[in-house]
């Protein structure tokens, strides 16, 4: 355990940069995820900040159902953000399709088929705090020791 | 040369220090009455599925067979929390955050009924429907392969050269006379509606 390594976990604990897509929801979890950005959350004191550039994210919010014309898309923006990094799915749409997943729609779930996905977040929406508790509970596993980790 | 002094010291104390540092509000709680995925309450569940039957989610709730009878299940990443199940169960077997408080409160329910219609203009006055209905077929053993009957008490009947129906409220929605019917000409849905007050109650 060098001491640089844990320089860089602690400011990496505190520094986590989040961008956020949307593929395809109905908006109902777009609203939830600037709702974290309320004062009310105030994510900067967890270290917490977002970006609207994926080449700038450690974290990626997946939301929405996917659709087809989002597939493609998807996997450029994922393959945008540098290591280490992490997907989160917002919601039962990247999940499941949630109320899209019927027959006939124009919808192609789960989210899980395009890119690798750490952490779900269920919930229709989910609230604010369970997005949260999410991004720091995922962020330190992914991040911690990254560099020690590698073969 | 005093100013100085009185920063470092200021900025040295452990309550600033730590109001820097770490995370100022409280920590991140879901509020109790939070109306969260509904949970099974003690009570046993009929398997009388109303409970799936009102989802809006597809493949959100699923009643199971277990060793001792019968539960329902809920999957989060399918269920939207909407609650509709927790009120719809009669036996009062899911729970989630307030919703059995208020519709205690408010005596609210939702009371849901099968409706037969028949369209003249495709049945054929074969009668399948009237014979095939087995809860007919046990209130009058003897119904007529025309679908004709003495008994006042069956669900529907051929009278008059036409299917009446007397009795809609016996339907149990197993829609038999759906798939016997050559002509597609009845039809069974199941209609919700929410009561409040006495109907409520019953
Ligand atoms: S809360 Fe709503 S979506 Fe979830 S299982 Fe019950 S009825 Fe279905
Ligand atoms: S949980 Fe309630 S509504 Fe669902 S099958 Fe059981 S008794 Fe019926
Ligand atoms: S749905 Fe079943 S019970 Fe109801 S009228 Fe048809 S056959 Fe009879
Ligand atoms: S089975 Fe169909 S066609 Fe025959 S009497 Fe009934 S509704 Fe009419």
């Amino acid at each position: 355990m060098s001491i640089l390594q844990d320089i860089k976990n602690a400011v990496r604990s505190r520094s986590i940069h989040v961008s956020y897509v949307d593929v395809g929801s109905c908006n109902g979890c777009d609203i939830e995820v600037l709702a974290c950005l309320a004062p009310r959350y105030d994510i900067e004191q967890y270290g917490i900040y977002v970006h609207n550039n994926p080449r700038e994210a450690d974290v990626l919010l997946v939301i929405g159902s996917v659709t087809p014309q989002w597939v493609d898309k998807l996997r450029d923006i994922w393959e945008k953000i540098p290591e280490p990094k992490v997907a989160v799915a917002i919601g039962n749409c990247p999940i499941s399709g949630c109320v899209y997943a019927r027959r006939g729609t124009l919808t192609t779930p789960p989210v899980e088929n395009y890119i690798p996905i750490a952490a779900q977040v269920p919930g229709c929406p989910p609230r604010p705090t369970e997005i949260l508790n999410a991004i720091l509970s995922v962020a330190p596993l992914i991040y911690k020791d990254y560099e020690e980790k590698q073969p | 040369m005093r100013s100085i002094v009185y920063y470092v010291r200021e900025f040295l104390r452990p309550e600033w220090l730590k109001k820097f540092f770490f995370a100022k509000t409280a920590p991140l709680v879901t509020p109790s009455y939070f109306k969260d995925y509904p949970s099974r309450t003690e009570k046993e569940c009929t398997a009388c599925l109303s409970c799936m039957m009102i989802c809006p989610a597809p493949g959100a709730i699923a009643v199971l067979r277990k060793k001792d009878g019968w539960e329902p299940e809920v999957y989060p990443g399918h269920c939207i929390r909407c609650g509709l199940c927790v009120e719809a169960c009669p036996e009062g077997v899911l729970a989630s955050g307030r919703i059995l408080d208020v519709t205690r409160r408010d005596k609210t329910a939702f009371s849901s009924w099968y409706r037969l219609q028949v369209d003249d203009t495709l049945c054929m006055r074969c009668g399948n429907c009237c014979v095939s209905c087995p809860v007919n077929r046990q209130v009058d053993p003897q119904l007529a392969g025309t679908g004709t009957s003495a008994s006042d008490e069956v669900i529907m009947r051929i009278e008059g050269g036409r299917v009446t129906i007397l009795h809609e409220e016996k339907c149990t929605g197993c829609k038999t006379c759906e798939n016997n019917c050559p002509n597609r000409a009845i039809r069974v849905a199941r209609m919700v509606e929410g009561v409040q007050g006495e109907e409520a109650e019953a």
